[in-house]
């Protein structure tokens, strides 16, 4: 071996002098991203490529612990409701942008009025469409108002990123940016890296890390061949039958859970017992085990993000019980019966596998599942398309702002986006929560919602998957609900 | 060669603008942009609002309209996905790929000629064994797994090289490798049936007999006439690798080239980016032809340019 490795190195010494820095010294450190951003403009796009650098650049008014509570972040304190739609927020005074810009009412006026700007053409204004304006009270106090009561708003303003006032009018904003955050750009080769240093006077104290390198490589095998060989320290999206050949991992409960919509109209699944059967059928536990190496975790009867506001503590889990699954397709005479499965391939992790899987669970217990794997935007057509609905879809749902607004207005909600029943009273609860400011009533709302869906069987909830991060040995840090990669949680030991 | 000259490029034009209608059409009837890059949880006004800011709830051809009106100024509209000009993208990534390409098939040009030639000289001998098992093995390879293997092997198992991306010559390697192994496979498999069908002719066989000298023969004739097919297969190669070929070992090696672009651009139905990276492929591809044929003429005059 010794040999051959000199041998080699003799072959390529010429290559040698140009190896990329190793992730070596101790305040930096290096992370690897599926995607480079589109742009570095902190309002514009839907990216997560773009997110996970401006998460450490800008910050928002609200923010979330690791473990996704909402604590105020540039807001000193919770806002305060003056009336149903107005929304107080007292600034935390004192902190400025890099570029020397006060964070003060001018700049929450600006942010709010630049991403609601349909010249902005902001991706994320479906996080933001309720929001119909941003006043000044004074220099440190700034009012929000809505298009109607929405008690989501907090959360929301957890997802809007501040600018500066002035210089987000800059052309060269997109590819420089300012924010108040911990660390500040340093420098954007495209296709290349983006690198980050500290920022020292950041209000919260500077950070442990000095510099962040970010790297973008989309092949999962390449980004643990980098952790292996010690050119990176972080990396996202880790498969599960990786874990155990990377220095380090760890896992935390995420954003995202799988589900299969089942529809209403449709013959055969029209039928409860059918309904009921196929989400008996499904062994979500051996699912979790088997396919995602247990880094998922089975739901429980809902599709609500246990960490989500309006989650629903009593709902049981479906149990799985094949034999009274094959009984009921019996009794609604179901059997040999074909129901099509949608969904797509690639576009979430292990999808493909699932829903072959759920689909040999169906066929187990009697019915015949025609599944229909098709090209994303052949699938999102039929995940859209209100007048026909397939028999089932399967879909992965994700929810940024941790609120059950979500999922329900998303799939529980007839009319909504991706909902397959035409349940009128579920529809009038869910609508009622979206605008109930009492957070009892508010929850109690959600608690019937998905109680009422858990018993009529619309959906059938696989599992909320776990995010499992890749580290190097040197590097220290707890992986937040959120999925955000804020570096200033991150510390390296000493080598 | 002018008339010929001027002939060709305006029929490549032609070949673009084709290209470029078909494109514009398919794109615009497969993928709904909204839907792709919006948040999955986006209504269907916001989805509509998008599209109109987008200007793609025109009429068709009213879209049509702007769209070949701003081609005579290279203006592809900004890329959806990046909200930058798309051409300023396809010129950031062409030379990564052109890079990548042109090291890649050099390596396999260069070295296909004297190994299938060698094989040649003695079908059936430890050489022309040996050529040809390494050929059907190049063959076979799939790329993304040779890709990845060298990674493991030279990257993390040795640590001589680096794993992915782009920097310093280093990151050349690998990348380059990867992709000159299954076209030095083709072309030395092509060279080597070449030049032993040279050898069989009539010809040859007067030139031994008048007491020409062997390597005379050989690179003076047999691997001169075996050129012509060499140049069509090399010019396929670099046609396909331009056309997308490169994605799986730019895909494996995280290179920022042309190949991955595209398919993040189909990916997220950013239809002003593909429109600008299909226009800029096809020049290239009738570029290249039109080189190719001039280059036949200077090999073989007995071409005829037509």
């Amino acid at each position: 071996m010794t040999l051959i490795r000199n041998l080699l190195s003799g072959v390529v010494f010429a290559a040698m002098a140009a190896l990329p820095a190793v992730a070596a010294s101790a305040s930096e450190v290096t992370i690897a991203i599926g995607s480079e951003p589109s742009t570095l403009d902190p309002q514009q796009r839907d990216d997560g490529g773009e997110r996970a650098i401006n998460d450490n650049i800008y910050e928002t008014l609200m923010a979330r612990t690791p473990a996704g509570e909402l604590v105020p972040g540039l807001a000193a304190a919770a806002p305060t409701q003056i009336d149903a739609t107005t929304w107080e927020f007292k600034l935390r005074p004192g902190v400025t942008f890099t570029n020397g810009e006060p964070f003060n009412a001018d700049a929450v006026v600006a942010s709010v009025t630049r991403i609601i700007d349909p010249a902005l053409k902001s991706e994320q204004m479906s996080y933001f469409g309720t929001i119909k304006s941003a006043e000044k009270v004074d220099d440190v106090t700034v009012r929000i108002i809505t298009t109607g009561a929405d008690p989501i708003l907090p959360s929301r303003m957890y997802w809007m990123k501040m600018v500066p006032a002035a210089y987000s009018k800059d052309p060269n904003f997109a590819t420089a940016p300012v924010g108040t955050g911990p660390y500040e750009l340093d420098s954007w080769s495209r296709g290349e890296s983006v690198v980050l240093k500290a920022n020292p006077k950041y209000w919260g104290g500077a950070p442990a890390i000095d510099q962040v390198n970010y790297r973008f490589i989309s092949e999962p095998g390449t980004r643990m061949s980098g952790l292996m060989a010690g050119e990176l320290d972080v990396i996202t999206n880790l498969l599960p039958e990786f874990v155990a050949s990377v220095p380090k991992s760890e896992a935390v409960q995420g954003l995202e859970t799988s589900v299969i919509i089942l529809s209403t109209e449709n013959p055969t699944v029209k039928d409860l017992k059918v309904r009921e059967a196929l989400n008996l059928a499904v062994d979500r536990k051996a699912l979790a085990e088997s396919l995602f190496s247990g880094y998922a975790t089975p739901t429980k009867g809902q599709l609500v993000n246990p960490r989500a506001f309006g989650y629903n503590k009593a709902l049981e889990p479906y149990p799985y019980d094949p034999e009274k699954a094959r009984a009921l397709i019996k009794e609604a005479g179901a059997e040999g019966k074909t129901i099509t499965l949608v969904g797509e391939a690639g576009r979430w992790l292990k999808d493909r596998e699932l829903i072959e899987a759920v689909g040999a669970y169906w066929d187990a217990v009697g019915v015949k599942t025609d599944i229909q794997i098709n090209e994303f935007g052949e699938y999102l057509n039929q995940l859209f398309d209100k007048a026909k609905r397939p028999d089932a879809i399967f879909v992965v749902n994700s929810n940024e702002l941790l609120d059950a607004d979500r999922e329900t207005s998303f799939a529980y909600q007839a009319g909504g986006t991706a909902t397959s029943n035409t349940d009128k009273e579920l529809a009038e609860w869910v609508i009622a929560a979206r605008t109930e400011t009492d957070v009892a009533k508010r929850q109690a709302l959600y608690d019937e919602v998905t109680k009422k869906a858990h018993d009529n069987y619309y959906l059938v909830p696989l599992l909320n998957q776990q995010d499992i991060y890749g580290f190097s040995k040197r590097l220290d840090w707890k992986p937040r609900v959120d999925s955000k990669l804020l570096v200033k949680e991150m510390k390296v030991t000493e080598e | 060669m002018g008339a010929f000259l001027l002939r060709r490029i305006f029929q490549g034009m032609l070949v673009v603008l084709g290209v470029t209608l078909v494109v514009f059409v398919a794109t615009r009837m497969v993928g709904d942009p909204a839907k792709v890059m919006l948040p999955l949880s986006a209504t269907d006004a916001q989805r509509a609002a998008f599209n109109h800011q987008m200007g793609l709830d025109r009429p068709l051809g009213a879209q049509f309209i702007t769209f070949v009106g701003d081609l005579s100024t290279l203006d592809f509209g900004d890329s959806l996905w990046q909200r930058r000009p798309a051409i300023q993208i396809v010129f950031e990534r062409l030379p990564n790929t052109l890079a990548l390409i042109g090291l890649g098939l050099g390596l396999a040009v260069t070295l296909s000629l004297p190994l299938g030639a060698l094989a040649a000289l003695r079908p059936g001998g430890v050489a022309d064994r040996v050529v040809v098992f390494g050929g059907l093995f190049g063959l076979s390879l799939p790329q993304f797994w040779l890709g990845l293997l060298m990674i493991m092997f030279f990257a993390v198992t040795l640590k001589i090289l680096p794993t992915s991306g782009v920097g310093g010559p280093s990151h050349y390697i690998l990348p380059a490798v990867t992709l000159a192994i299954p076209s030095l496979a083709r072309l030395m498999m092509l060279v080597r049936s070449s030049v032993i069908d040279e050898l069989n002719q009539q010809y040859v066989r007067t030139a031994r007999a008048k007491g020409m000298r062997f390597h005379t023969i050989l690179f003076g004739h047999a691997l001169r006439n075996a050129l012509v097919p060499f140049l069509t297969l090399a010019g396929w190669e670099f046609i396909s690798a331009l056309a997308g070929y490169t994605v799986v070992v730019e895909t494996v090696f995280a290179w920022p080239g042309l190949g991955l672009t595209a398919m993040k651009a189909i990916e997220r139905s950013d239809l002003f980016l593909l429109q600008a990276i299909v226009f800029t492929v096809a020049i290239m591809i009738v570029i290249v032809n039109i080189l190719l044929d001039v280059l036949y003429k200077l090999i073989d005059p007995r071409i005829k340019l037509a």
